[in-house]
């Protein structure tokens, strides 16, 4: 019988599959996924891919905001940024969908790196003042720009395809979705172990103790806005080529806070607690509405008091998080989990 | 603390278990199946709760009186707040669901996000709260079309009057700077050009803009006859108006579908005299109109305590009725799906809506005729001034 979790080295401590279960259940997770499309409707594969979108870009801004504690409120905008990318490659230039998504990440990484320039030199507050200059500049550049993005009327996108897979559909959109949120997962899962994610938790923890130490801040910090961005752009890309529309309404200053919601949600600086914070925050207000509906029956009139009630509950949720579980639901995952398997001799 | 943890910790799984049982079975009927996304909460409830309800009683009235050939009509509608993302699902959730022959859309957005898969993959017919020339393009959007008369069409139909009441007349467009409030300013200037308008000024503000001093000095030195407000609801209509009647201007001001309801009028106040507005339905007081009767009888019997329907319920019926024309004709030429439905609809001719509307032709995708309503300040109503006007292209 297990009654702890003990490891002996480091090496053990950063194991990703700490055990073979881990393994096994991964694998069945996977499984789980890759045949979900076959039983389930269009409408329950929509609402994946929106999660699925919504893990990408969660995963991204934690690495940002969790890992290297650099608060964002930009993140909507760099994935308009690589929405308007993919958009403009596909239909302007006839680009294909899966070079037009990695070219919008990269565009978006690039500015990623240039909005992150202020944040050599502030910190905290005035770093988020600085990411949200840079969500309505975007914003306003999204709206005014009209000669690339057409305005406010926003750009048709033609359906994605792969060679010649056509992806119009739910379902075949979300293998592609499965398969970037697999690769961008597995890859910020590495990512942390390696000096390069310990040199973005040093300058979280303490920049100028990093800095001492030989962390270069100017590299590390921007690289840590790149590949967040990279990953918002790779969010929005994949936003646009699942809806094939993009405008300017699509990345508003709301789903920044809600991106950092998810993450603060989900667990600051955990791979995991943005994958559950991402699939809280796209599934709440989805269970709300069919709530709603399912209770229009027996109570009508209840679905206009309860929609703004979503507002209310999340604020409710956020607050509640902050209070009893700062560490967000990858630690009550690990809590419930560890409850479980080391039970009944749990210390 | 401890407890305390562990207690929010299956609090919180409690509460999602009990989310994902009341997922309620759906029945399932032979029926003629009509879906819609209504903006019931959000921004644009003030009119979503409107048109729903409207929509809602045109197709129960056609139940009462028999249904399609006998055929009942099923109205299924859900939320779409006016939120993007929340309508596109719920738009999925009802076409995988219920599979209706029919869906009604909350917004510009919506139709534009959903237009190449109802053209490809649903085959559907759709209309929608929006009157975007856009969306009513025959080509790209073969199965979309909108109930009344375009932005454009409006601002078509106004222009149309003016020439005809003060040929030559100094013209400004006061717009806001989203989709709504461009959508018919390009076709508004052409307009200008061919009736040999002069387009004097465009002012843009922001929708619900509180100073809008800067647009009224500018209004004040071109001195325009007339502006035409577009993409507003309320705020700042009442503020440059007020602006501009301080500063002695005697120009008139007019306003398209939004900007002719009894909403505006009431906001308004003593400032609507001489204001005016285009319309494409009749009112609530105009109760010698015998479709007005009937709503009004329908309303007292099913909704007791509504007293009153603003514009927007108009646009819902309207549809309502355009709807079931097109069901019964598809019906009894045996095609009832899209493709049916798109061709019935086609085929509307003169249709008689018994005086909610003017006689019903479509022309590519729209029913563009409406008239010219004034403001009446002892009343507070709109009155016609027109008579209603078609636009021939």
């Amino acid at each position: 019988m297990r009654s702890g979790d003990f490891k002996e080295s480091y090496l053990e401590d950063e194991k990703i599959f700490q055990s073979v279960w881990v393994k096994v259940w991964l694998a069945v997770l996977i499984a789980v996924l890759a045949v979900l499309p076959l039983v389930a409707d269009d409408y329950v594969i929509y609402v994946a891919n929106l999660t699925g979108i919504a893990i990408i870009g969660a995963v991204g801004l934690n690495l940002l905001t969790g890992c290297t504690g650099q608060i964002s409120l930009g993140h909507a905008a760099f994935m308009g940024v690589g929405g308007y990318c993919t958009a403009v490659l596909m239909s302007r230039f006839g680009l294909p969908f899966w070079c037009a998504l990695p070219a919008g990440g990269l565009a978006a990484a690039l500015l990623g790196m240039v909005i992150g320039i202020p944040s050599l030199r502030v910190k905290g507050l005035y770093l988020c003042i600085a990411t949200l200059a840079a969500q309505f500049i975007l914003e306003w550049v999204f709206v005014h720009w009209e000669g690339v993005t057409q305005g406010i009327r926003g750009i048709n996108v033609p359906p994605p395809s792969i060679g010649s897979i056509d992806l119009a559909t739910e379902k075949r959109f979300y293998y592609v979705i499965l398969l970037l949120v697999l690769a961008a997962v597995g890859f910020a899962r590495n990512l942390l172990r390696t000096k390069w994610g310990r040199a973005f938790v040093a300058i979280r923890d303490r920049d100028l103790a990093a800095e001492m130490m030989g962390i270069n801040l100017f590299r590390y910090k921007l690289a840590a806005f790149a590949v967040s961005s990279f990953y918002a752009g790779i969010a929005g890309g994949l936003w646009v080529g699942f809806i094939k529309v993009v405008t300017p309404e699509h990345f508003p200053f709301s789903l920044s806070i809600e991106y950092l919601a998810m993450v603060i949600v989900g667990g600051l600086g955990s791979v995991l607690g943005s994958i559950f914070g991402a699939v809280f925050m796209v599934l709440v207000p989805e269970l709300l509405n069919v709530l709603t509906s399912a209770s229009k029956e027996l109570f009508p009139g209840l679905g206009q008091m309860l929609s703004p009630l979503k507002e209310v509950v999340f604020g409710c949720l956020i607050v509640l998080f902050l209070i009893f579980e700062p560490h967000g639901l990858a630690e009550i995952w690990h809590r419930v989990r560890n409850f479980f398997s080391l039970w009944p001799f749990s210390y | 603390m401890k407890g305390t943890r562990f207690l929010f910790a299956v609090m919180m799984a409690a509460s999602m278990l009990v989310c994902g049982l009341t997922v309620g079975p759906v029945l399932a009927q032979q029926a003629i199946k009509v879906g819609a996304v209504q903006p019931i909460t959000g921004r644009f409830a003030f009119a979503g709760v409107n048109i729903d309800a409207g929509l809602k009683d045109a197709l129960g009235m056609a139940n009462e009186a028999g249904g399609i050939n006998g055929k009942k009509i099923e109205y299924i509608m859900e939320d779409g707040q006016y939120d993007m993302k929340v309508a596109t699902a719920a738009f999925k959730r009802i076409m995988s669901r219920d599979n209706p022959l029919i869906m009604y859309g909350e917004s510009t957005g919506l139709g534009k996000a959903m237009g190449p898969e109802i053209k490809d993959r649903y085959k559907i017919l759709y209309s929608s709260t929006s009157f975007s020339s856009e969306l009513a393009n025959v080509k790209e959007n073969p199965y979309v079309f909108v109930s009344g008369p375009t932005y454009s069409d409006m601002f078509g139909i106004l222009l149309k009057y003016i020439a005809k009441e003060k040929p030559g007349a100094k013209i400004a467009f006061f717009y806001s700077d989203t989709e709504f409030g461009k959508d018919p300013i390009p076709y508004g200037r052409e307009m200008c050009k061919k009736l040999k308008l002069e387009l004097v000024a465009e002012e843009v503000a922001q929708v619900g803009a509180v100073d809008v001093t800067s647009q009224v000095l500018d209004l004040k030195r071109k001195n325009p006859d007339y502006v035409i407000f577009q993409g507003f609801v309320v705020s700042p209509v009442a503020e440059v108006i007020k602006q501009c009647r301080d500063f002695g201007m005697t120009c008139k001001f007019m306003g398209t579908f939004w900007g002719a309801t009894m909403m505006l009028l009431d906001k308004l106040g003593p400032l609507a005299e001489g204001y005016l507005a285009v319309n494409p339905y009749t009112y609530w007081w105009q109760e010698e109109i015998p479709m007005i009767k009937k709503i009004r009888e329908y309303t007292k019997k099913h909704y007791p305590k509504v007293e009153f329907r603003d514009n927007s319920y108009m646009q819902g019926f309207v549809t309502g009725l355009i709807l079931v024309e097109a069901l019964k004709k598809a019906d009894k030429a045996g095609q009832l799906n899209g493709e049916g439905l798109v061709k019935a609809l086609q085929s509307i001719k003169d249709m008689d809506t018994q005086g909610l509307a003017a006689p019903l032709t479509w022309k590519n995708n729209k029913f563009p005729v409406a008239r010219i309503w004034k403001a009446n300040v002892q009343k507070k109503i709109y009155e016609p001034v027109s008579d209603w006007i078609t636009l021939e292209d």
